[in-house]
């Protein structure tokens, strides 16, 4: 079966909207982080479907780069997760609210 | 004598360097020896200075100091009698005053200040002294005024002492405000600030101007030489150690004013206004501060008037139009007033500080030199004939007498009066300290020791005898000073009076000084006469001659109180409930604009991602309707 430009989009804008909603409604530090990681899968499908489209690799190329990237976040931000729990003996993001005005 | 000139110079200069750098490091004995072998060592150069270049004038150039396009201010000195005379004062002068303050500042731990501040001083007495150009000469003039401030307040952890100072340098520095002002206009005027081309050129100047630099110059001369207006700083001045007092007070600063006055004299002369403004303010400010002197109590005070009054005396001589006659009466005064001032020096430390002459009496049995010494400057400074002070006077009293405007009759009375007066101050501190008897207040007087009492031999000496160089040709004597100074631009060797009238003022002269005297021994003499009643120490310290006319407390109550007043207004009322709370009420507005808008920011991070998803969706949809309404 063939996949349409459209559908593609469709599809990535899905995940996205479920990757941004998870990141804005979970108040678990942990789900935060899954839905960034699902946001960046949406733009990834977007890119791939865009670069079949136009049949120019460079989309697929960057794919890997937001792959890599996206683990390199991963580690350094579950770093900091493990950090603050630490200190704070918890994962919750609003307890982290001393920028209050 | 470029070599000689600049070690007479900067001797005094490397004295004071070595004081201030090494002065703490090396125990009391060579720094005593440092001090006042630079000075001696100047006193020898000047004295080379003297004779090498007798009659001669010329001017040297050191280095240049500012030259921006034809503004060029060199450090150079110009050489003429005037000024090697002054030098050759000045040397001798600090150097017995150093040997002095060896024995009065023997048990002050401060001695390496003392001598640093003594011998800048000196050195900036020696700039004055010499400078061509009047930059330069103003950086003296400030030098010493820095180094009197300083010295007034040598012991500053006292408070009195310490504002004796300030009032010094600020009075001062109303004065020197005129001296920038000419220093200005000699600048517009002959593109030049050297007084060589000042006083070659001064023929161009209009009426006008001439009359304004005249008056200029005698408004900063007034501030320095502590004459009527500005006169209220020299008798606080006295706060500072008696060899200061004596140094800087008497001797040397003071006659700044006058010596300036001397070496732009061709400037000064060019105007009968400034001329008479001078002599008319020399002769009131003579008679206030004589009359002055009478009511006084503290010894020091009393000289200190004292010194007033023949500065004015000396500015009397010089608006008179004599050069010769002033500087005579600034030598001779600069011998016997700094005698004085060392002998009361040593009077007051034999009785443990103590300045009242009410409260002395009958010192002619604890200290016989001294008493000898301080008679030979009393007779110099009452001008008896027929010793030095004498001739000096009547050479002034002759000077006055000789000019033709008539306003300097009148002049000439007020001078005759204030000689009374001064030979009445004069023997009425001296018989109150030495003849009466004894006051119970004097016990255990403390032996002072010879390194104090020797150096004022020659100053005695030389102030019986300094007159002489004065000597009218009328009395078969030389009349050596006027003809050494006779290339001095704008001196006269002769007055043109008639020898009666020379001698009918020599006459008058000596009478009112001789009837002072007696008048002086009635009153505070060792035996009661008519039944007089001595003063008593016991008496409070008032009235009218005491305050000097009040002019003090007319200056605190009229000039000080009112400017007190309007820095409280403009403190409490402009400052503080102006602009400070101003400032503070107009910073309130920014937390009550910030009160609304600070629930934005809830340090929720949820609420962040939220917001921030919002704004982007917002954004997307503000593009899809602009790009399919096709915008």
């Amino acid at each position: 079966m063939i996949a349409t430009m459209n559908e593609v989009l469709i599809l990535s804008g899905l995940v996205f909207i479920l990757g941004a909603v998870c990141a804005a409604a979970r108040r678990n530090l942990i789900m935060i982080l899954v839905g960034v990681e699902i946001m960046l899968n949406a733009a990834g499908i977007a890119l791939v479907g865009a670069s079949l489209r136009w049949a120019v690799l460079d989309g697929q190329v960057f794919v890997i780069f937001i792959m890599a990237f996206a683990a390199a976040e991963v580690s350094v931000g579950l770093a900091l997760i493990v950090f603050s729990q630490r200190r704070t003996k918890s994962v919750n993001a609003d307890s982290f609210s001393l920028l209050r005005g | 004598m470029k070599a000689i000139l600049a070690l007479i110079l900067l001797l005094p200069l490397c004295g004071a360097l070595f004081q201030a750098l090494l002065g703490r490091a090396a125990s009391r004995r060579p720094a005593e020896i440092a001090a006042c072998a630079a000075i001696a060592g100047s006193f020898v150069c000047a004295l080379a200075a003297f004779i090498l270049g007798w009659e001669q004038s010329f001017t040297l150039e050191f280095f240049r100091w500012i030259a921006v396009d034809n503004f060029v201010i060199a450090a150079d000195v110009f050489f003429n009698p005037l000024s090697s005379l002054m030098a050759l004062m000045v040397t001798f002068v600090s150097g017995l005053i150093h040997v002095y303050s060896v024995g009065y500042m023997r048990e002050d731990p401060d001695y390496s200040r003392y001598f640093c501040y003594l011998n800048l001083f000196v050195f900036s007495m020696l700039v004055i002294a010499f400078a061509d150009n009047v930059v330069f000469l103003f950086v003296g003039w400030e030098g010493v005024g820095f180094c009197s401030y300083a010295l007034i307040g040598f012991w500053y952890s006292d408070e009195e002492k310490a504002s004796a100072g300030k009032k010094a340098f600020l009075l001062t520095r109303i004065g020197d405000v005129g001296f920038g002002v000419a220093i200005g206009l000699f600048f517009v005027q002959f593109s030049s600030t050297s007084i060589t081309v000042i006083n070659a050129n001064a023929g161009q100047l209009t009426a006008a101007m001439a009359t304004a630099m005249g008056l200029l110059l005698l408004w900063s001369a007034v501030g320095k030489s502590a004459q009527l207006p500005l006169t209220v700083w020299l008798p606080d001045a006295m706060a500072g150690p008696t060899p200061v007092s004596a140094l800087i007070h008497a001797a040397t600063m003071v006659t700044a004013g006058v010596y300036l006055l001397m070496r732009l004299y061709p400037v000064v002369a060019l105007s009968p206004d400034a001329m008479t403004a001078v002599a008319a303010v020399g002769v009131v400010t003579a008679l206030y501060a004589a009359l002055s002197a009478l009511g006084q109590r503290d010894i020091k005070k009393v000289l200190a008037y004292s010194t007033i009054s023949q500065l004015g005396y000396m500015f009397l001589a010089l608006g008179a139009g004599d050069i010769s006659g002033s500087m005579g009466f600034l030598l001779s005064h600069a011998f016997y007033k700094s005698l004085l001032f060392l002998c009361a020096g040593c009077v007051i430390q034999a009785l443990h500080e103590q300045g009242d002459i009410y409260a002395m009496g009958g010192l002619r049995r604890f200290m016989p030199g001294v008493f000898w010494l301080f008679l030979a400057g009393a007779v110099s400074l009452a001008a008896l004939p027929p010793f030095g002070g004498f001739l000096n006077k009547d050479r002034v009293l002759a000077a006055v007498f000789g000019n033709p405007d008539p306003v300097f009759r009148v002049f000439f009375i007020g001078a005759l009066a204030a000689t009374f007066l001064t030979s009445l101050y004069a023997f009425r501190l001296f018989f109150c300290v030495f003849l009466r008897p004894q006051a119970e207040t004097v016990h255990d007087v403390r032996p002072v020791p010879g390194i104090m009492t020797g150096p004022l031999w020659p100053l005695a000496l030389l102030a019986l005898s300094a007159g002489f160089l004065n000597f009218a040709p009328e009395w078969g004597g030389g009349a050596w000073l006027p003809r050494f100074l006779e290339t001095v631009q704008g001196s006269v060797a002769h007055i043109g009076i008639p020898r009666e009238s020379e001698r009918m003022i020599a006459a008058v002269d000596a009478l009112l000084a001789l009837t002072a005297v007696l008048l002086a021994f009635v009153l505070y003499g060792p035996v009661r006469l008519f039944g007089v009643r001595g003063p008593d120490a016991r008496q409070p310290a008032r009235g009218g001659l005491f305050s000097a006319l009040y002019l003090d407390s007319f200056y605190r109550s009229f000039i000080a109180r009112p400017f007190e007043v309007l820095a409280n207004i403009l403190w409490h009322v402009a400052d503080e409930k102006g602009v400070d709370r101003g400032i503070i009420r107009s910073a309130e507005i920014f937390p009550n604009l910030a009160a609304g808008i600070r629930f934005w920011t809830t340090g929720k991070l949820s609420t962040y991602l939220g917001m921030l998803f919002l704004g982007f969706v917002a954004l997307l949809v503000g593009l899809t309707v602009t790009f399919y309404l096709g915008l």
